[in-house]
């Protein structure tokens, strides 16, 4: 391309060198190097006046380096007179500090979006960001690609039994980013959730609520929903649950969710007129607003469709039976938590310090499906699987894997309580954080993980990870700087290709 | 009257320098404010303030350590984006050292003027007023379009060498001629001799050969700087004025980066003390180098949070050190 420059930052020279390449030119000439003192040094040792500059870079282990060598390689490009600049960034730095999720915290995405702007970006291009609300904090054109085609296409090519498949969000804030695989796929969709604040009695109720109107196959089977049932029951019965109805009768607080044992009073005394009304709108979807204690009522009472919910107990981000000591009462249970370095980050986590430190209430761990698991250690915890997939292949689906808990917990959910065949994780962004690849790979449940190089990965990490899969950007973001360098339309780089 | 009143200075803490803001507090006689700041597994930073901030007078002092100028410099916009968000009145980032103020200029084609784009950076984060001690150049001032307090740890050393040496016995030496004007500065102070020596920098951080202009003879020669960095300059400046027979040579130096092999270099110099500020910290640069000597400079950075704070003049700073 005629008068188009494109500039690698040090944290991606692969995915440059194949944008290049699938655009016939070579990488311009930096020299991107640090003083001795820390200081980012930036050279451009080509001209750039008058021409389409493009600077590519993605995120790092240094990640605030790299931010600041974007940032001055924008700047010096723009001191040497380049027409235009575009920043184009796979994966976009901070991209879940996007709100203002506990007292004062910083909305560091918007500030990251206006120092770019600051720098002298024109224009930014980037993939998959965590809220496309995000779009909104340039005062330039952000084009968010989406990988979603490439992976759709990868699942269609190499998953044998896909049409069988069950998408499945492993939380409910990233629900809406699941749902449109889902759909593009034309497949079934399911969730797991877990319960932060309340033991393992909660109910499903509330979670089911936010279910209402996505469209699921009625798949009934009646045998694993009797395994469901008998696991309930001796849910009920473990030691660790019997006392739950003096923790349910407190006030939840929780408007979605009407105080259960007046709904469950309901259930038993007067269960038509609740059929009933579940009935009404039981169009398409299954409306679900049912607890476990149906099971007890038997199968006579059972809205089947109801039924695809199943619980399981968390320990220490592990899935375990139903017996398993509850670590409140447990010292073994406390030994573990010392041991297991995930527990041991969550102890450091963010907001463990919040409660006190800030006599803060509980809504920064509610908006916590813009982090990762912010479970307390020591504490049980309830996760819910909603939606059958026993014996199909399951995807878990997010737009970044950077710490493995909830993927564990997901897939072990999946695999033991939900008897799924195979657990693929997928997600656009595989920033993998810390020891966090080894873990899924170590992890039995977990069968694929497939990502893209958004993120750049160290070869011998992934070289190591047998069960890891990178899918190549690179084509879709050369494409859009052709685009963008030509003024031709981005929608086609969005729609699915059935290629099939 | 009452909305007066209740506007107070929240001294609020980056993880650079604790031990400097902990100075500042006690100088200042409150507390430093409860945070949080950490990093995520991927390493991106994350901050939240403790306690409330609307309508407050917010400082922010962070300095920045060598090695993680990039952390410290984002944790620090991190800081002042959270404060705006939280309503602070007016917040003031106290930046002792200045990062890249070095790259303020475009001295080969295509240069970033990265000083201007850190200028840049803290007014889009939120900054309304910055503190800085002895900017490398006092253009960048002119980078800002909010008000700079640039202050001069220059006072302090008039006042280190009036305590440790006879005035008359000293030349005052710089140890490049962009740096004559600051020790000239000081020299017409003492009133004693100036000598300047010329330096041939072929690279960044590298030095080339020198020539001493002026007579050091029998003196102690006192190297005046802003910055020792690699301390390349300042040793080999040292050797050669010991060559012009300079009796003892030590540095005043406002701020002690040191990076690199500067200690090891330093320990093997002429040099008999290179004396710094605290401006940037030095962790364990101290016990690990015999010759160096810190001057607090928290009294001036304190004194001129007051009296931005309370409106007063700034200017008494300039030539004098609050004891």
């Amino acid at each position: 391309m005629r008068s188009t420059l494109i500039f690698s930052g040090t944290s991606c020279p692969g995915l440059t060198k194949k944008i290049c390449e699938n655009l016939g030119m070579a990488p311009a000439d930096a020299e991107l190097t640090q003083f001795s003192n820390g200081e980012t040094s930036v050279r451009i040792l080509t001209s750039v006046r008058e021409k389409d500059v493009f600077v590519v870079q993605s995120g790092s282990p240094k990640i605030n380096d790299t931010i600041m060598e974007l940032l001055i390689m924008i700047s010096a490009c723009k001191g040497g007179s380049a027409s235009k600049i575009t920043a184009v960034l796979p994966y976009f730095p901070y991209s879940r500090q996007s709100k203002k999720k506990s007292h004062r915290g910083a909305i560091t995405a918007r500030m990251l979006a206006n120092l770019l702007g600051v720098a002298g970006v024109k224009h930014v291009v980037t993939v998959d960001l965590h809220a496309s609300q995000m779009q909104g904090f340039f005062r330039c054109p952000v084009d968010n690609l989406h990988a979603e085609p490439l992976i759709a296409r990868w699942i269609r090519h190499n998953v044998p039994d896909w049409k069988e498949a069950v998408v499945v969000s492993k939380n409910a804030g990233g629900t809406k980013r699941v749902t449109s695989l889902a759909d593009a796929l034309k497949l079934n969709f399911g969730m797991v959730t877990t319960d932060k604040k309340r033991g393992p009695n909660m109910t499903a109720s509330m979670i089911m609520n936010h279910l209402d109107g996505i469209e699921r196959q009625p798949v009934l089977d009646p045998i694993s929903n009797q395994v469901r049932n008998n696991t309930s029951e001796l849910e009920n019965g473990t030691p660790a649950s019997t006392n739950g109805h003096s923790q349910d009768s407190r006030p939840t607080a929780d408007a979605q969710e009407p105080p259960r044992q007046i709904n469950g009073a309901r259930s038993r005394a007067t269960s038509n007129p609740r059929h009933s009304r579940s009935q009404t709108t039981l169009s398409q979807s299954s409306v679900i607003d049912e607890m476990d204690e149906e099971a007890e009522e038997g199968p006579e009472y059972n809205d089947q469709r109801a039924h695809e919910v199943t619980h399981g107990r968390l320990v220490q981000g592990h899935i375990v039976p139903d017996d398993f000591p509850s670590p409140a009462t447990s010292v073994a249970g406390e030994s573990i938590h010392e041991e297991d370095p995930m527990t041991m980050s969550h102890a450091s986590s963010f907001f463990a310090p919040q409660s006190h430190a800030l006599g803060g209430s509980g809504d920064a761990a509610e908006s916590s499906d813009e982090e990762d698991e912010i479970l307390k250690p020591k504490v049980e915890h309830m996760i819910t699987l909603v939606g059958d997939v026993k014996g199909r292949s399951v995807f878990i689906v997010d737009d970044m894997i950077d710490k493995p808990g909830s993927w564990i917990a997901a897939a072990e959910t999946v695999v033991k309580r939900g008897l799924a065949k195979k657990v693929y994780c997928i997600a656009t962004h595989g920033v993998f954080g810390g020891d966090c690849l080894e873990q899924m790979q170590a992890c039995d449940c977990i069968d694929t993980i497939v990502v893209t190089n958004s993120y750049p990965i160290p070869e011998d990490k992934a070289r190591s990870a047998s069960k890891l899969v990178v899918l190549d950007l690179s084509f879709l973001l050369a494409e859009a700087i052709r685009r963008n360098h030509y003024g031709e339309s981005m929608s086609p780089l969005f729609q699915h290709v059935l290629d099939q | 009257m009452s909305a007066e009143m209740a506007n107070e200075i929240k001294l609020i803490s980056g993880r650079s320098h604790p031990d400097l803001s902990d100075k500042i507090a006690k100088r200042l006689g409150i507390d430093v404010a409860r945070t949080i700041s950490l990093n995520y597994s991927n390493q991106e930073t994350s901050f939240t303030v403790g306690e409330s901030v609307r309508d407050e007078d917010v400082f922010i002092v962070q300095s920045t350590a060598t090695g993680d100028v990039n952390e410290g410099l984002m944790e620090l916009l991190i800081m002042i984006s959270a404060c705006r968000t939280a309503s602070a009145r007016r917040i003031t980032a106290v930046i002792p050292n200045f990062p890249y103020a070095r790259q303020d200029k475009k001295d080969k084609s295509r240069a970033p003027i990265s000083a201007r784009l850190v200028a840049n950076m803290l007014q889009t984060a939120g900054a309304n007023h910055i503190v800085t001690v002895d900017l490398h150049a006092s253009q960048i001032q002119g980078f800002f379009s909010v008000p700079v307090d640039n202050l001069y740890a220059e006072p302090s050393f008039l006042r280190y060498i009036r305590e440790n040496f006879n005035a008359e016995d000293c030349v005052i030496v710089s140890p490049d001629a962009g740096g004559a004007k600051r020790a000239t500065s000081i020299a017409d102070h003492l009133n004693t001799a100036f000598a300047l020596i010329h330096k041939e920098r072929p690279r960044p951080n590298v030095v080339g050969r020198m020539v001493l202009v002026g007579n050091v003879e029998d003196k102690v020669a006192i190297l005046v700087d802003d910055m020792a960095d690699t301390c390349g300059t300042l040793v080999k400046a040292a050797a050669v004025l010991k060559e012009n027979g300079a009796k003892s040579v030590l540095a005043l130096v406002t701020h002690g980066i040191l990076s690199g092999n500067a200690i090891e270099t330093l320990n093997g110099s002429v040099l008999s003390a290179l004396v710094v500020t605290n401006t940037v910290p030095l962790g364990d640069k101290v016990e690990r180098c015999p010759k160096l000597r810190v001057i607090d400079i928290s009294p001036t950075i304190a004194e001129a949070i007051r009296r931005t704070h309370n409106g007063e003049s700034v200017s008494y700073l300039f030539t004098h050190a609050p004891v």
